[in-house]
């Protein structure tokens, strides 16, 4: 077993045995492998660098790097696709470990020999492995070190990154969005949105709704525009609009033309309303079913939508399949206790609180509130539903203004 | 059939998340360390910030002891502080990193503890000057030093443990703002304004220790190397990007000379009230007498509640602060809300810096006027080491592409840093062979 660090700097020896360059960097290929194996060294010579390939050398280890040749090959280095290079890209960066959920600064880099290749095995992050590159030989400790195992490397922040995003891609959909979106706002704003280009659509929409509405709007105002089309797509409909409210306006309407059609138009029917109103808080993903079925009707109907929206505990009638004219509401528990047979008129109750698309958020809030509500349709004059305010976005708004301060924080 | 069931649970589990979610990101939106800084824009409360303890000791001193003749330094000391103050708000722009965080990615491990030493040592001083500055505030209401400190210790590392450091933030930056009363005092004082206009463009220099002694305190405790590491902190959190950067460069600078103004009338109604009658600054009481134009027989009280503000506002701030550069440079656990087991490096450094601070403070006969300038001359010596760093940092064309200084910058910094290391060695060298420069 060997570490970055007690190699850095050592000398390329020749068949005799004479220093020929010095080891400047080593050279590690990034791929389907949870070791990736070292794929060459970066020598350097009178102030140049020059690429070493792997099976040029025969010893590698603390007192240096030994060719089996004296022929050297003096082809300057240059960075290959998928290539990273441990001291440069590695060594004092920071990289998220998917294990322990958390972003962690690499001390030192670890090598372990097994089959005649040497593999990377794991990053340093121990107080010890930060003592080894400060401290003269002789105080170095032995003891066992805190590794990260380098399969649990989700995410390397360095500026060579699109050599690892496919392999990160895997890893960090281990974390829950939640999770990843903390890491990645722990990050600099560059590597926290390559974080989130690496995930899938679905995982990438999931994990900037978990994130700060600035940074948001920032990480998909940078991103290729057919890319954030397709995030915010798997976005719900209201978060996308907060989203496009936050961008500028030629972006968004960018943004909003290059997204699919049904979900283009959800979103567009929320974006003219203002962030503090029913309108602003609603979303257009609700179940809506039309009076003249029966309740077996309307559980199949439920079954066989292609999308179920996330809120399906209410499913709200009305007038028929044409008009969005809201006659009622069923809770979805009623509606399975009920007979199949009987028609969801009688089911449904029609003394139901709604809310017009320019009421003040507050009161809507308020309202969800008082009558204990998942969700609160939003009509319009006609009375016809446009959409639903959902107890999540009313919990946002009802938290007292100084419940943070009562709430242990953290400074920084 | 089953994929529909899985998919209705799927939707629902979506919806409870959200409103969890919703409901934590409320609670998360909570204050950072720097975000009240960027309520006022990072450049003009980062600038002010260096009027703390150590600041209005140093400057009082300036104008009691050397009267206008100082004054001079204040036009150079406005462009290399901006220009300072400038290159590490762009890099923190331009790359979204704190600037431990860079010095350790480019630099390696050693450097990297040679520079956090040196921050280590220079914010270790400035919390000492703070807690001085509240011993000296409290003996203006007549509470013994051994009282007060020990108090207002334990009270700092329990609020900001606690998290709660906040709440009374405000109020201490509300204290602070009596400082301003020296711009009314200074034009009530009726100084020589003639001499004052004369000296601020006449160059003064002198080889002698007291001199240089004053001169280096009066760099460091304005070009302090934590005003560097806390306005790129600040451009980092508050999410400025390259092409919204324009805004910020004018803040930094409108702030900059905000805080070199406040400099100038401490400066001049100290000499006007102080210089002429051949009093010293050597106790805060006689700091405070300057301010006697304006508030008559309450000068001292007045400035008692300012230095108070002041000391308290940044006794808990440098700390905290040091506490986080060094374990962000090093990758240590961080976080006030974490116990000693889960960081006990941060919780250390922080716990230590407040201690030290106090203990230091508390000493028996301590001068607490010079104590508070050689902590701004250890401000100074140590200044170039994150002056190079910094240099470095912002040429790297890697890290900064396009946005690398001009010259006209580099020549600025490199003449900051190199005329700054001078004058420290001038004056240790001074300081240890007084006559050396003696006809």
């Amino acid at each position: 077993m060997l570490y970055l660090s007690q190699v850095l700097g050592r000398p390329i020896l020749d068949l005799e045995g004479e220093r020929v360059a010095t080891l400047k960097d080593v050279i590690v290929r990034l791929g389907e492998d949870d070791h990736p194996p070292v794929a060459g060294f970066v020598a350097r010579y009178r102030r140049r660098d020059f690429f070493l390939p792997r099976w040029r050398i025969t010893d590698f280890g603390e007192a240096g790097v030994r060719l089996n040749s004296d022929i050297l090959d003096l082809r300057p280095f240059v960075r290959r696709d998928g290539e990273v290079l441990l001291a440069r890209d590695v060594l004092d960066k920071q990289l998220i470990d998917v294990d322990g959920k958390r972003v962690v600064r690499v001390n030192d880099v670890q090598l372990i020999e097994a089959a005649n290749e040497w593999r990377v095995t794991g990053a340093d992050v121990s107080l010890i492995g930060l003592w080894r590159r400060l401290a003269p030989a002789f105080l170095r400790s032995g003891r066992p070190v805190e590794v990260i195992d380098w399969a649990d490397v989700g995410y390397l922040a360095t500026d060579a990154a699109t050599v690892q995003l496919k392999s990160s891609r895997g890893k960090l959909a281990r974390l829950h969005p939640v999770e990843i979106a903390r890491l990645a706002e722990s990050l600099s704003y560059q590597h926290g949105a390559e974080i989130v280009e690496a995930l899938d659509d679905e995982t990438a929409a999931e994990t900037l709704e978990e994130m700060a509405a600035e940074r948001q709007a920032q990480i998909l105002g940078d991103m290729d525009e057919e890319r954030a089309a397709d995030i915010l797509e798997h976005m719900s409909p209201d978060e996308a609009a907060d989203v496009l409210g936050d961008l500028p306006v030629e972006k968004a309407e960018d943004l909003l033309n290059r997204m699919e059609d049904e979900e283009q138009s959800e979103v567009a029917e929320l974006l003219p309303y203002a962030d503090d109103t029913a309108g602003g808080l609603m979303t257009t993903e609700f179940v809506a079913v039309p009076r003249d079925l029966t309740v077996g009707d309307a559980l199949a109907r439920l079954r066989e939508m292609a999308e179920t929206p996330n809120m399906i505990y209410y499913l709200y009638v009305v007038e028929n399949e044409v008009s969005e004219k809201l006659v009622g509401v069923i809770a979805l528990r009623s509606l399975i206790l009920s007979d199949p047979s009987s028609p969801l008129e009688i089911v449904m109750r029609s003394d139901l609180q709604v809310a017009h698309p320019d009421d003040a958020a507050a009161d809507v809030a308020q309202k969800i509130a008082e009558y204990n509500l998942l969700a609160l349709p939003v009509v319009d004059e006609a009375g016809e539903i446009l959409g639903i305010v959902t107890v999540d976005d009313a919990i946002e708004i009802l938290l007292p203004k100084d419940w943070r301060q009562r709430l242990p924080k953290l400074i920084g | 059939m089953a994929e529909q069931e899985t998919d209705a649970d799927a939707a629902g589990q979506r919806l409870l998340r959200r409103s969890a979610q919703r409901m934590r990101r409320r609670i998360e939106r909570r204050p950072r360390l720097f975000v009240y800084l960027a309520i006022f824009g990072p450049g003009v409360i980062t600038a002010s910030a260096g009027n703390d303890a150590g600041g209005i000791a140093t400057f009082a001193s300036v104008g009691a002891d050397h009267g206008y003749q100082l004054l001079w330094v204040l036009i150079p000391l406005t462009f290399s502080l901006g220009v300072v103050q400038e290159m590490c708000a762009r890099m923190g722009a331009v790359t979204g990193k704190g600037l431990a965080d860079l010095i350790r990615e480019r630099f390696g491990v050693r450097w990297t503890a040679l520079v956090m030493l040196a921050l280590l040592v220079a914010n270790g001083g400035v919390t000492v000057s703070e807690f001085v500055g509240i011993a000296a505030a409290m003996e203006l209401f007549g509470i013994a030093r051994y009282i007060s400190v020990p108090i207002a210790a334990i009270a700092i590392w329990w609020l900001i443990v606690k998290g709660s450091y906040q709440r009374v933030e405000r109020v201490f930056l509300a204290m602070s703002l009596v400082f301003l009363g020296y711009v009314v005092a200074a034009l009530l004082a009726h100084p020589p304004w003639a001499t004052v206009a004369v000296e601020l463009v006449h160059p003064h220099f002198e080889l002698a220790p007291a001199y240089l002694f004053t001169f280096v305190a009066v760099i460091g405790t304005t070009i302090s190397p934590y005003m560097q590491v806390f306005i790129q902190s600040s451009v980092v959190e508050k999410g400025v990007r390259p092409e919204s950067y324009r805004l910020t460069r004018i803040d930094v600078w409108v702030g900059t000379i905000f805080a070199i103004l406040i400099v100038f009338f401490i400066v001049i109604s100290t000499a006007a009230t102080l210089h002429v009658r051949g009093e010293h600054v050597d106790s805060a009481a006689e700091a405070a007498h300057a301010l006697r134009p304006l508030a008559g027989a309450y000068a001292e009280t007045l400035f008692a509640i300012g230095l108070l503000g002041a000391s308290m506002l940044a006794a808990g701030v440098l700390p905290l602060a040091t506490a986080y550069s060094i374990s962000e440079a090093f990758g240590f656990e961080k976080g006030v809300s974490s116990s000693f087991r889960e960081a006990p490096i941060f919780l250390g450094i922080f716990t230590f810096l407040v201690a030290l601070g106090a203990l230091i403070a508390m000493m028996p006969g301590l001068p607490l006027i010079r104590v508070l300038l050689v902590t701004q001359v250890i401000n100074g010596v140590l200044l170039p080491i994150v002056l190079f760093a910094v240099l470095r940092l912002v040429n790297d064309r890697e890290l900064m592409g396009e946005y690398v200084n001009g010259p006209v910058y580099n020549l600025a910094t490199w003449a900051t840093a190199i005329i700054v290391s001078a004058l420290s060695l001038l004056m240790i060298a001074t300081s240890v062979f007084p006559n050396l420069f003696a006809k």
